[in-house]
């Protein structure tokens, strides 16, 4: 996979999540901070942080965008969401607008 | 809620978010575990708190202790017909920091001593308790100790006049509802220090014209509801924008303090239903070129030469009037900007037609049903291309017509129909349509909603009946339907609801068999009687308080072809917990459980 293909999302604990970009893309978010043109940061090196992202949910939502894609792709499998993760990750999606 | 607000709502929320609304509000065993995560909630965004709080509402998973973990976060909440809110719901609702919208009404369950729990809050402003009928004047000393109430309705409840002199110190109310309540025109007088009000409504109360004189003194007052009171003359109210007198005898609006210029504002008039001395004369005192809204139904009125100036109207509604073919030359004229026109029970006829024809371009809403139309009208509706909502139940069209001069011919009348690609709703009820006349309906796109109510109609129809790329709601009741035709019927792709009340002739195994094919469209005939189809089926969401609380049997999300195995088990293990014993009652003659038992 080549490096620009792929972004790297950074939780708050600092752990490091490289994932493709199309699926990063599923976030509203993300895909305004990757493709807007000039000031952010984010553009040039393909890295976010979250520091209001903690890492389980953080890599919650990275399944979350690969589920994403092949449920648009129709394969229609369950996205199974812990009890325990449903608030804090309710706030991140809503965050990411996902 | 109603159906059509939450389908809105999920579209409204992102897939993830929805996703985890549903995970939380699963059962039970999932609330436990979330909500000891108390910081988490404190600092949710009140959007997300009040969605899930909304879902949790309409599963069934609300509970007065649950919303001890939301009283930071929720600023607005509806319990609107929630008969299980009680003292206990509303002492924690009372502890709730930031609430500013509370809807409890129609809460049978609501005292005054549940509304001791609310006294004082200085959040909240917006407040409903309409017919909550244990609620009293002692209940009053309650409410005004709210300081900054800025809406409060209190329609239909026990308050005698008393209770409501008492309101009068509640000096930032921008609206009170005194609907049905025993108002005087004494009362009305002490509520005059209400310098701020701008929305009054006193229908069924019993002020006279001598307390209408006081209502001059609210200048800010925009809307006023008189209905059902004895009120005959209005006085000169300048900021006045919207007034309903139904069936009240008029003599006069705005005569008295008129000072030359003719009311400016008044853009909305509701006269369902009133007689006048003389109408002409009544509606002289009103800038005739500002009215949008005119309802005139059930009006005895037959002379309509004072439409001739109403330039601006938008939304005309003269059913159950003396409207004849010769008036409705005159909407003609003042048809420009008109969008919604009511004619049903009038005596219009098919030439009457021929004079509107042309002359309402933008018009998206025309009501002819119970006139004596027939397919000869066709061709003018036709001109009418922005129609979205067409009612033609229960003329005289039949779908076909003979040529001039020529009895042989015979040519399929709703042929006119196809014209109008915006149409989304087509009402040909109890009208002689055949077969073979529904053919050219077919090319109507956008038709979402397609009412049909007659016994010409047998199999052969359904095979007009399948392309409709967008229909949702297809009614063919009282059809010489047979099973083999509803077995080989192949429906709309977007179907939701198929309505085959008094289709005698078919059995419940073909019924049955069709909805195991077509798991996605409810059925309704009287083999599976669920009680709340007449509700939907009239269209008339908003008086129907009960369609929120039908039972669910389709999975929410539509996209999701398979849905959660969990979810499914969950419904068997509790079932006594989540529905009401009328929903049992339902469930009982519902689909699901026929299958189940056999």
């Amino acid at each position: 996979m080549k490096k620009e293909d792929t972004v790297k999302l950074i939780s708050a604990e600092g752990f490091e999540f490289v994932i493709d970009k199309n699926a990063a893309m599923v976030s509203q978010t993300i895909r305004n901070m990757l493709t807007s043109p000039g000031s952010f940061s984010e553009t040039q090196h393909g890295v976010v942080r979250f520091p209001e992202i903690s890492t389980p949910i953080l890599e919650k939502i990275c399944q979350y965008f690969y589920w994403s894609l092949q449920f648009a792709s129709g394969k229609e499998t369950e996205f199974y969401i812990e009890p325990e993760l449903t608030l804090e990750l309710m706030m991140a999606a809503n965050y990411l607008h996902t | 809620m109603m159906k059509e607000e939450e389908e809105e709502e999920e579209e409204r929320e992102s897939g993830l978010v929805r996703l985890c609304i549903e995970a939380a509000s699963e059962s039970k065993e999932s609330i436990e575990i979330w909500r000891r995560q108390r910081r988490t909630l404190e600092k949710m965004p009140t959007p997300l708190a009040e969605a899930l709080l909304r879902r949790l509402l309409r599963r069934r998973l609300l509970s007065p202790s649950l919303l001890e973990v939301f009283q930071q976060c929720i600023e607005e909440i509806n319990l609107q017909g929630e008969n299980f809110v009680d003292s206990e719901w509303m002492a924690y609702l009372g502890a709730f920091r930031y609430l500013r919208t509370l809807n409890i009404a129609d809460c049978k369950g609501i005292n005054n001593s549940a509304l001791w729990a609310i006294s004082g809050m200085d959040c909240l402003k917006d407040l409903d308790l309409s017919r909550c009928t244990k609620v009293t004047d002692a209940g009053v000393m309650h409410l005004i100790s709210i300081p900054n109430l800025e809406k409060l309705s209190v329609s239909e409840t026990s308050l005698t006049v008393e209770g409501v002199k008492h309101l009068s110190s509640l000096r930032k109310l921008l609206l009170l509802d005194l609907g049905g309540l025993p108002v005087t025109d004494m009362a009305l007088c002490t509520l005059q220090v209400l310098k701020k009000l701008e929305h009054l409504d006193l229908w069924g109360s019993k002020i006279s014209n001598s307390g209408a004189t006081f209502l001059k003194t609210f200048v800010e007052l925009r809307f006023l509801n008189l209905a059902w009171t004895k009120v005959t003359k209005v006085p000169y109210l300048p900021s006045l924008s919207c007034l309903n007198m139904s069936n009240c005898s008029i003599m006069s609006i705005f005569e008295d303090g008129y000072c030359g210029v003719k009311h400016p504002h008044l853009a909305r008039l509701q006269l369902h239903g009133v007689s006048f001395t003389d109408v002409h004369e009544a509606l002289s005192f009103l800038d005739p070129s500002r009215l949008s809204f005119l309802d005139l139904s059930n009006s005895s009125l037959c002379d309509f030469q004072f439409l001739l100036n109403m330039t601006a109207l938008e939304h005309l509604d003269v059913s159950f009037s003396r409207m004849e073919d010769d008036s409705v030359d005159l909407i003609g004229r003042v048809g420009a900007n008109l969008k919604f026109l009511n004619l049903s029970n009038t005596r219009l006829r098919s030439a009457g037609m021929e004079s509107l024809a042309g002359f309402i371009p933008i018009i998206e809403t025309l009501i002819l049903s119970h006139t004596a139309v027939d397919d000869f009208a066709l061709p003018y509706i036709g001109m009418m291309p922005s129609l979205k909502v067409l009612d033609l139940s229960n003329t005289n069209v039949k779908g076909f017509c003979h040529m001039l001069g020529n009895d042989q011919e015979e040519i399929l009348s709703l042929i006119a129909l196809q014209n109008l690609t915006h149409l989304e709703r087509l009402d040909l009820k109890e009208t002689q349509v055949r077969d073979g006349a529904l053919q050219p309906l077919s090319c109507l796109e956008d038709l979402k909603f397609l009412s049909l109510k007659s016994d010409f109609l047998t199999d052969v129809s359904l095979l007009f009946l399948s392309s409709f790329p967008k229909l949702k709601y297809l009614g063919i009741r009282g059809a010489v339907l047979t099973s083999a035709g509803i077995q080989s019927f192949n429906p709309p792709p977007m179907l939701k609801i198929l309505d085959l009340r008094d289709c005698w002739l078919l059995t419940e195994d073909a019924l049955l068999s069709f909805c195991e094919n077509h798991p996605q469209i409810e059925m309704r005939h009287e083999q599976f009687d669920t009680g709340s189809t007449a509700q939907i089926a009239s269209g008339n969401a908003s008086s129907a308080h009960g369609t929120s609380r039908t039972v669910q049997l389709k999975p929410k999300w539509a996209k999701m072809s398979s849905p959660p195995s969990r979810f499914q088990k969950e419904i068997f293990v509790d079932e006594r917990r989540k529905y009401s014993r009328e929903e049992l009652l339902e469930l009982q003659f519902s689909p699901l459980s026929q299958v189940s038992a056999r």
